[in-house]
């Protein structure tokens, strides 16, 4: 906006003669900044090099915790896959990143930013590449991208992973010590300390979401998930991991590589979820069917300045536009979508009619429907491939997943799908969203018209 | 007469000095202040009753394109000033995809005009808002030479139509330096307004005269050989004079467009100066040309986004 600034100053001068050659800026007409800024929509002219861009994601496939395919696997050994598909599909040298930042959830925090450090390590990365975690639960791989993309764009450096890693084999979810007694005082503490579940009663309770409506939403989430599976839609975004698997009978080792989620069931079907059990109370209404499963995984998103990217000619899968954390009440943690997503759009200077694609977090299908009915989405706009209750929902990890499956879905859906918004309900009471946009889109200026006849680029334009 | 209608805003025009029938046109998105540029190269009917422009070819650049110039030695290279300080060579006999033949990065910031040497044909100098001047040739990869010595930007550089080591730069620090490329400084200081000075141009006939345009609305012709006074004034101009140029034809014409919309044409020796006024840009008038095959042809374009051509004396926005 500056170069513009002072274009606008030269050329204000020759309406505006000042016979010294000082060239004050003092007079009653002066040039100003746009206020919608360089985030709003209508001026989206040209691409601008200080643009926080991803120019990569990828993720290990999900599996189920304690059963399925990463059973066996240490946490560093997931998050090293991905951190090294990064380097090795784009090329960039892995000594210029700036900083890694790892969202992870439920392993003690040392320990787990010295297994990241680790993973770094055989992914690798030099000793000079710093490397740390970020917990904001159930968005914390959202937050890693997010802070990397805010660190690129106060200059810290100009290339950075945002990734996140759990496995739920490993750590499970559990409260570790005792409870401060204070807590039966503050009404709100304490319902920081219910079940996800719970809450998820909660919402289903208090906003009225029926059973079948939950389980309809499961079931199309397997449904798309499936679908997307068969046709290998995941394969772009999912990088293979070579790992092991012990038989827990014999003990016996057998080398093995994942890459396909191991949750999703093709034939899940409403008569089959009715007659699941409610888990968290007695007539209620979540059950492990209309939950998101509980999974191992991890991903990773590479960003870097456009200009950056320009220089290294990679391509790019998206813009980083906006982020955005609130809070809620915590006994309907659920419903943080509903708040967070109209305040990342409100903030890229958009309305939800813009977007044309939504990743949101099936946590529950209590909260995840209310969100959608709520906010008045279009069905066909969210979670096209399946969300948690199919995939699954490692929690760390879920955030850099959604990165990873947003823009690959996005990038194959071309022109037409402009923004893509992630959002995600967070234990505790809060709700997480980010905007992206696709790299190539500008608006047509009202007074520059569209010139059709444009087949032509010059590579210079390019 | 012939009217196309770019999609940026226009910057600059220029007649090929090669082909009577050809011109091109320098376009910047968003009146230049951001976004991309364009080059059009336009091709006129051969008969002079039909009004038919046609688009050789339009190269898209990365940052608006604020002036362009033709070679004088192969018929189909185009040099373009681009506001990204970038100095980039076109072959119009060459498919876009294939263009820019050449990208010199120098200039630190936006190059505002450019003018290849009539006479040696062999280079061409830029003048930029980086407060500097450079001498260019087409075959080197950097520039040649680099002056520097204006305070605020350079807005145009011309080289004498005689002398091939001679030419004037315009600033908007008020003063016009006259340089000789074998000398290591400006050889001439002319403080000729008092206000910026956006264009100058020598005289096709007279190697001593140079007409200055100013954001003091005048334009003024100048002896070289003694600059104390102006050899005339010439006011008509309701606002900053952005660019002239004299005729190749007619000893005393010129040409000049402003930011008060209009074309007017000069004939600084006779008394009531002000020859023509055309009034058909509905923004501001910001690149001007005459050509030098066909003599009263006109070209010019402007912030409306038109380009017009026409043949003095006739209307431009004449069907």
């Amino acid at each position: 906006m500056e170069k513009a600034i002072k274009r606008q100053q030269v050329l204000l001068d020759h309406l505006r003669p000042s016979s010294s050659s000082s060239h004050s800026y003092e007079s009653a007409v002066s040039a100003s900044a746009c206020l919608a800024g360089d985030s709003a929509a209508y001026q989206r002219t040209c691409a601008y090099g200080d643009d926080v861009v991803i120019v990569a994601a990828y993720r290990t496939a999900l599996c189920k915790s304690k059963r399925g395919g990463f059973k066996d696997t240490f946490p560093d050994d997931l998050l090293a896959p991905v951190l090294r598909a990064l380097i090795e599909k784009t090329n960039v040298n892995p000594s210029e990143v700036g900083d890694i930042v790892v969202g992870t959830v439920l392993a003690p925090g040392s320990q787990r930013a010295s297994e990241c450090r680790m993973a770094a390590f055989y992914a690798g990365f030099p000793e000079t590449v710093p490397i740390r975690t970020v917990n904001r639960q159930c968005s914390s791989g959202l937050q890693a991208v997010a802070d990397v993309a805010a660190a690129i764009k106060a200059g810290f450096y100009d290339i950075g992973i945002g990734a996140g890693l759990e496995s739920m084999t490993v750590n499970p979810m559990a409260w570790d010590g005792s409870i401060n007694p204070k807590v039966k005082t503050f009404e709100q503490a304490q319902n920081c300390l219910l079940p996800m579940g719970v809450t998820s009663e909660n919402v289903a309770h208090r906003f009225s979401v029926t059973r079948q409506e939950q389980d309809q939403a499961a079931v199309d989430s397997h449904r798309k998930a499936a679908a997307a599976t068969a046709a290998g839609k995941f394969k772009d975004e999912i990088v293979p991991v070579a790992t092991k698997l012990v038989d827990p009978k014999t003990g016996e080792e057998k080398p093995v590589t994942i890459s396909v989620d191991d949750g999703i069931r093709p034939n899940a079907s409403l008569s089959e979820l009715s007659k699941l059990k409610p888990v968290f109370k007695k007539d209620g209404t979540t059950t492990a069917g209309n939950s998101s499963q509980v999974s191992d995984g991890a991903g990773a998103v590479l960003l870097m300045r456009r200009s950056v990217a320009m220089q290294k000619g990679l391509p790019i899968l998206g813009v980083f536009r906006t982020f955005s954390a609130v809070g809620v009440d915590p006994a309907i943690m659920g419903v943080g979508p509903a708040v967070a997503i109209p305040a990342a759009v409100k903030a890229a200077g958009l309305e939800l009619d813009d977007i044309d694609l939504f990743e949101i977090n099936e946590a529950f299908a209590s909260q995840f429907t209310y969100c959608r009915k709520k906010l008045e989405l279009d069905p066909e706009k969210i979670n096209v491939n399946g969300g948690a209750m199919a995939i699954g929902h490692p929690l760390g990890a879920t955030g850099a997943r959604c990165v990873a499956t947003l823009l690959h879905e996005m990038k194959r859906r071309g022109k037409d799908c402009r923004f893509g918004v992630i959002s995600m309900c967070i234990g505790t009471g809060m709700g997480a969203a980010a905007v992206f946009e696709r790299g190539d889109a500008a608006d047509d200026l009202c007074n520059a018209r569209k010139v059709e006849s444009n087949s032509l680029l010059s590579k210079d334009a390019r | 007469m012939p009217i196309f209608k770019t999609p940026f805003n226009g910057y600059s025009v220029k007649f090929s000095p090669f082909f009577e029938h050809r011109l091109a046109v320098a376009t910047a998105q968003n009146f230049g202040i951001l976004g991309n540029g364009r080059i059009h190269v336009l091709d006129l009917a051969p008969s002079p009753t039909s009004h038919a422009v046609t688009e050789l070819v339009a190269f898209d650049t990365a940052d608006g394109v604020y002036d362009l110039a033709w070679s004088e030695s192969h018929d189909s290279l185009l040099i373009a000033a681009v506001a990204d300080g970038s100095v980039k060579l076109f072959d119009t006999a060459l498919p876009p995809t294939q263009n820019p033949l050449r990208s010199f990065q120098e200039h630190s910031r936006e190059v505002h005009s450019v003018d290849y040497n009539p006479t040696r044909r062999d280079s061409f100098l830029t003048a930029s808002w980086d407060d500097t001047i450079k001498l260019w040739t087409v075959d080197r990869p950097t520039s040649v030479r680099t002056f520097k010595e204006h305070a605020y930007c350079v807005y145009s550089a011309a080289w004498n139509p005689r002398h091939a080591d001679v030419f004037a730069s315009a600033s908007g620090d008020c003063t016009v330096r006259i340089w000789d490329v074998r000398e290591p400084g400006s050889t001439m200081i002319i403080p000729a307004h008092e206000f910026e000075i956006l264009s100058c141009d020598w005289n096709k006939y007279d190697e001593c005269c140079l007409a200055t345009a100013s954001v003091d609305k005048s334009i003024r012709v100048w002896d070289v050989r003694n600059y104390r006074v102006p050899l005339s004034v010439l006011n008509g101009h309701g606002y900053a004079v952005r660019k002239v140029k004299f005729s190749p034809f007619r000893r005393s014409m010129m040409v000049s467009c402003s930011y008060d919309m209009t074309v007017c044409l000069w004939d600084y020796m006779v008394e009531d100066a002000l020859v023509g006024r055309y009034d058909h840009h509905t923004e501001f008038a910001v690149g001007v040309d005459m050509s030098v095959l066909v003599e009263g042809l006109l070209a010019s374009t402007g912030w409306d986004e038109m380009v017009y051509v026409w043949q003095h004396g006739t209307d431009p926005r004449a069907p």
